[in-house]
């Protein structure tokens, strides 16, 4: 496997994403290439900022009570102004 | 998320007209399934309408529809992908005619979206060990949302939602290699934009 091919690899093998046999010839050449195991290493990096800084924000009160109102009991009237509010 | 309160379902049990013993299997079925989904609906779409009321009005949408063709979601697979795909077209019927500009980032509409919401609603639990503490999430918000969206949308699927390759290319109506290609291209434009970030406070990238 050359850089190339690694590349196009690469995500999928941060993601856990690789066949059997693509995972054994990417980390094949990851033995032999110093450049594609540090890029590995960033992107996982990355991926990890992104999973545990990006701020998740709570739904406020309001659209969870229109939910379970929905689920809960569902009148006409209801759907409707839903809807076309 | 909250848990429906049980006193409600005693009370609906003892209303006048009950519901048809489907439409309550229903019922209970969609809140296990799909209501439990709330807060990532919401959290994604206000990643697409950076609007608190814009995004409200979507996730409301969504779950009617949801609700309404429920009949059709295939039991057994990820409802949570499902919803999504729904919430995104909705979002492309809604907000097509007016969209911003492809390329185009408005760091000031960021910055007071993300100032508007974060004291309010903000679900972090702080750690100050956070190996990642000196990373300001203001600043990966934002280097986030400077990625053209095509990047963004499969990182945001991929990294903050969990969705597997096949469930993003199903999302994104693109192949599986598409997603590969867009994650690798999309993570290595965000590396670029937070080591900027990383640096400015201290965060190391040379280490593990």
């Amino acid at each position: 496997m050359n850089c190339k091919k690694a590349r196009v690899l690469m995500s999928a093998a941060v993601d856990g994403e690789l066949t059997l046999k693509e995972e054994q010839e990417f980390l094949q050449h990851l033995s032999e290439c110093k450049e594609c195991h540090e890029e590995l290493g960033e992107a996982k990096k990355t991926k990890l900022i992104i999973k545990e800084r990006v701020v998740q924000f709570k739904a406020p009160q309001s659209l969870i009570n229109s939910i379970m109102q929905l689920t809960g009991f569902s009148t006409k009237e209801h759907e409707e102004s839903l809807l076309y509010e | 998320m909250d848990k429906p309160d049980p006193t409600q379902r005693t009370k609906t049990r003892t209303k006048p007209e009950p519901l048809s013993r489907e439409e309550h299997k229903k019922q209970s079925e969609f809140q296990n399934e799909a209501v439990i989904h709330l807060n990532s609906l919401y959290n994604y779409a206000l990643h697409l309408t950076m609007n608190p009321d814009d995004a409200e009005d979507l996730v409301q949408e969504t779950y009617l529809k949801a609700y309404r063709f429920f009949n059709s979601f295939e039991r057994g697979t990820n409802c949570k992908a499902w919803l999504f795909k729904i919430l995104k077209n909705n979002y492309i019927n809604r907000f097509r005619k007016n969209s911003r500009e492809p390329g185009k980032v408005d760091y000031d509409l960021i910055k007071d979206f993300y100032h508007s919401i974060k004291d309010t609603r903000s679900d972090t639990s702080e750690s100050d060990s956070d190996y990642f503490h000196s990373l300001m999430h203001e600043e990966v918000y934002q280097a986030l949302h400077t990625l053209p969206e095509e990047f963004r949308e499969v990182i945001q699927l991929c990294d903050i939602e969990g969705f597997t390759y096949e469930e993003i290319a199903n999302m994104v109506e693109s192949p599986i290699g598409t997603v590969r290609s867009r994650l690798y291209r999309g993570r290595k434009l965000l590396r670029a934009q937070l080591e900027g970030y990383a640096r400015k406070y201290g965060f190391n990238t040379d280490t593990d």
